[in-house]
Parts: C-alpha cells; sequence; structure tokens
C-alpha cells in the first residue's frame, strides 16, 4: 500500500473530479423532473459551487502532481494516441462546458430552455469524462489495469459519488420536498444504486484479475491482500453513503435532510478515494515497472 | 535509419554492476536514479529429504540492462506530450526536457522499468544510448565499462545476430514493444515466458 500513498494527488484527481462531475446528473435530472421555482434555482444555483469546487480542487491536484506543471499546456499533443492526452481533453471540455452553464446560471439570465440543455450536455460529458478517467489506465503492459472493470468502477464512483453531491446540493438548495416526491426520489435512488452496483462491482471484477496474476516482482494475491484493510473499509463507506441517501430522500426532516446528505458526501469522498489507493496498489506490469 | 541495440552475453556477466556505476559516473546521476540496473534473477528450490539431506534447484543470474530502444515503445506511445521521442536517425529514444510534464506515465507504461521521473530535475530521465558518444563513432560508456566484455552496441543487425530478441526471465514477451534487445543467456536462465523466477534486489533497481 505505501507506493498507493505515493500516486495520492492522482487518487485525489480521480476522487473529486468525477464525484463533482457526476453531481450534475442529479442537477439534470431535478430541473428536469421537479421544476424548482426560482428561489429554489437561486438556491441551487449558489451551492452548485460545491461540485463546481470539487472538480477543480481535483484538476489543481492532478496539476500538482506533475514534476513540471508549467509545460502542462502540451499534453494536448498526442491526442488519439496518449490516453492520458484523451482523458485530459475531455476534461478540460467538461470543466468547459461546466463553467459556461454554472457562471451563466449563477448570473440568474439564464432561460430555463437553456438551463435543461445545458445542464443535460454537462451531466452527459460528464459521465464520458469518468468513463475517460478509468481508461487512462488501460495501458496494455500493466494487465491488472488493462481491464473495462476500471472505466465502469470510474463511472459508478461519478454515479455515486455525484448523487451524494447532488442530493447534498438540492438539500441545501432547499428542495426536501422535492427530494422525497415520487418520480426524482425514484431517479436518486436508482443512481444511486447504478453507483454503489458499478463501483464496486468493476472493483471486484478487478481485484479478482489482479488476485491472479504476478510478475517477478510482485504477486497480485499479495498486493491485493495488503490492500484488504483499504478495500473492506472503502466498501463500507460507499454503501453507507447510498443508507444515509437513501435515509435522506425517504422521509428525513430538511435539517436532517442536509445532514445526512453532508454525511453521504463525506462517506463517498472518504469510499472513493480508499478505492482510488486500492486500485494503484494492483499495478502489475507484463515485466517489470516498479512504482 | 540506423536503428541501434544493446547486446548482452548472459555467459560472460558476473552480475558486478561495474556497467551500473559507470553509467552513473559518466551521467553524474544521483542516489535513486540509475539508467542500467543490474537485476538479480532466482529460481528454483530448497527440498528436505525423509533422510535429512538436502538437495536445491536454486540458480541465480545477473541480468543488465538499460532502456532497450523500443520499435513500438510503450513510454512513447502513451507520453501526452510528445516530449519522450524516437530519434529518426538512430532509433534512440530519450526525453525532450523542454516539452515533459513528468506526469510518470512512461514509467508506468514501460516494462523494462527504464524511464523514471526526476522531481528534482523537473522531467523523465532515462538512458538515451549515450547518444553523443555513439555521434562520435564510440560505444556508450556502459558498453566500454564491462570488464568481462558481456554487453555491447551496435546496428540491429550486428546484434540480432549475436543472440535473441530480448528472451530472458523476467522480461516480458517481446511483442508487447519490440526491443532492441539481444541476448545470449546463461545455461540457467529461463525464456521470457517463464514465471518462475524472481527479482531478489527490487529496492536496488526501484
Amino acid at each position: 500500500m505505501e507506493a498507493a500513498f505515493a500516486e495520492m494527488p492522482l487518487a485525489l484527481f480521480s476522487t473529486l473530479a468525477p464525484m463533482g462531475a457526476g453531481a450534475f446528473l442529479i442537477l439534470a435530472i431535478a430541473f428536469t423532473v421537479a421544476k424548482p421555482d426560482a428561489e429554489a434555482l437561486r438556491r441551487i444555483d449558489r451551492f452548485t459551487a460545491i461540485p463546481v469546487a470539487l472538480v477543480l480542487v481535483g484538476f489543481i491536484a492532478a496539476f500538482f502532481h506533475l514534476a513540471s506543471p508549467l509545460n502542462a499546456f502540451g499534453v494536448f499533443a498526442s491526442i488519439g494516441r496518449s490516453p492520458l492526452s484523451n482523458e485530459l481533453v475531455v476534461g478540460c471540455i467538461f470543466a468547459v462546458v461546466m463553467l459556461v452553464y454554472w457562471i451563466w446560471a449563477i448570473s440568474g439570465k439564464m432561460p430555463e430552455g437553456a438551463r435543461k440543455g445545458l445542464v443535460w450536455v454537462t451531466a452527459v460529458m460528464a459521465l464520458v469524462f469518468a468513463l475517460f478517467t478509468g481508461m487512462a489506465y488501460m495501458i496494455d503492459t500493466i494487465p491488472s489495469w488493462d481491464t473495462f472493470a476500471g472505466p465502469v468502477q470510474m463511472l459508478g464512483f461519478a454515479l455515486l459519488g455525484g448523487a451524494a453531491v447532488g442530493v447534498l446540493v438540492l438539500a441545501l438548495g432547499g428542495c426536501a420536498d422535492a427530494l422525497k416526491a415520487g418520480t426524482l426520489k425514484t431517479a436518486v435512488l436508482a443512481v444511486l444504486a447504478a453507483g454503489l452496483v458499478l463501483g464496486i462491482g468493476g472493483f471486484a471484477v478487478q481485484a479478482a484479475a489482479a488476485s491472479g496474476m504476478s510478475n517477478a516482482l510482485f504477486s497480485g494475491a499479495d498486493l491485493v491482500a495488503s490492500a484488504t484493510m483499504t478495500i473492506v473499509c472503502g466498501i463500507i463507506c460507499l454503501v453507507g453513503t447510498g443508507v444515509c441517501d437513501t435515509l435522506a430522500v425517504r422521509g428525513a426532516g430538511a435539517s436532517a435532510l442536509v445532514g445526512a446528505s453532508a454525511g453521504a458526501a463525506v462517506l463517498a469522498v472518504v469510499g472513493i478515494l480508499l478505492m482510488r489507493l486500492a486500485f494503484y496498489t494492483m499495478q502489475i506490469s507484463v515485466g517489470l515497472s516498479i512504482m | 535509419m540506423t536503428q541501434y541495440a544493446f547486446h548482452f552475453d548472459g555467459t560472460r556477466c558476473t552480475g558486478c554492476k561495474t556497467c551500473e556505476m559507470a553509467c552513473k559516473d559518466y551521467k553524474d546521476l544521483s542516489v535513486g536514479v540509475a539508467f542500467r540496473k543490474v537485476y538479480e534473477v532466482t529460481l528454483g528450490e530448497t527440498k528436505k529429504a525423509d533422510d535429512g539431506t538436502f538437495t536445491s534447484s536454486c540458480v541465480s543470474y545477473p541480468l543488465s540492462m538499460s532502456c532497450n530502444h523500443c520499435d513500438e515503445a510503450s513510454c512513447v506511445k502513451v507520453c501526452p506530450t510528445g516530449a519522450m521521442h524516437k530519434d529518426g536517425e538512430s532509433g534512440l529514444v530519450s526525453v525532450d526536457q523542454d516539452k515533459c510534464i513528468g506526469c510518470g506515465y512512461c514509467h508506468m507504461a514501460c516494462p523494462y522499468n527504464a524511464p523514471k521521473v526526476d522531481r528534482e530535475k523537473g522531467h523523465s530521465v532515462k538512458c538515451d544510448g549515450c547518444a553523443e558518444r555513439v555521434a562520435a563513432g564510440e560505444k556508450p560508456v556502459c558498453v566500454e565499462a564491462c570488464p568481462a566484455r558481456a554487453l555491447d552496441f551496435g546496428t540491429v543487425d550486428e546484434m540480432a545476430a549475436k543472440g535473441e530478441q530480448a528472451d530472458i526471465a523476467p522480461l516480458p514477451e517481446k511483442h508487447y514493444t519490440e526491443p532492441n534487445f539481444y541476448i545470449k543467456p546463461s545455461e540457467d536462465a529461463k525464456p521470457a515466458s517463464d514465471t518462475s523466477v524472481k527479482v531478489v534486489n527490487p529496492l536496488e533497481v526501484k
């Protein structure tokens, strides 16, 4: 596990940025099915600063992972060839769309049609960004990472963490009644369930495959065993996220809703971060790559 | 283009690591950075028989290796900035320091453990085949330093005539990157497909 902590900036990036991005799916669903009034929209837009901040802090963490961040503008030189260039170009497009949406929204001059259209574009781009973040680790010389279980788990973490952040934004925005109403409640629960299944399921498939791999330096079974406590704690936090948000949308009072959804968001950050650290532990090269 | 390659003669190498030290000296590398590394590869087991005696099949062989300047280099493929590049004249792979962001992606992807991010320098570092010496008609300093003449360097055709392409455990199958590394294995050495070997000096070659 020690080697994984050396990748903490990347673990933070791949935790916070997809989480913040995923929140826009919940906002898109809420604006479509719940139709908040103008005052609620104003509050929601203000608290949309939370997912925006998560995305930006994630990108800043990745920026400081670089040994020469001032050369970072060169990362677009290998689009189509380098999975990292592909991830970053998709991430930057998403970030620009997100910022355009948010800045326009908080200006108070965004027409309803534009809001719905742009928030859905942001939500779709968020999910594509999460997939590309997972695909950045699909390198053929690292078979334990070269699996679609990676992008699947990233998508799951974006959905689960995004749902937690999205519900928190709606709760802070005073949408308690809308969250407990049938359609939005059902949608939130569906996103939470999909996130849990894809996140934990994708990770489990990858860990099972990695357990059977080895090279002259590492045994996959030993690496997975070394991360067992991290994985168990991560899964407990992720399930806790689902439980807190389920309780929140199924009948908590307005203040309890904020508390439960805040707790869910904190658990999601901790849980996803632990799972990402466990992911970095499971690096098994076809040859001699040593983290 | 003249593609250059290394040759390693496992029947001559004693594992003395003079090649590694000569490279560190010539390139003025700090502690923790080595462009050429000597892997101590072991395999086999020791068994106790019913009569109390022991038999052992344990063997160990050294493998001296730097960057293999691969035809399909993983580090070049994944590099987001194009800093990691293959020279059009010599086929040697090196880092453009002005483009490198030090993301470590090349280090992750290379199955030969060649590039490494030097955070003090702010970019990836690796063996460049002593390109300036090669341009002057000399061989890389590791080759010249080897007291057992276990290393050689030349055109890929010359080196291919002296051994098999990277066919020694614990190296990966050659199809991943098509390395320009040719080997005459020692008697105890296993082929690249063998998974029974272990590298027993991981902290040294990290």
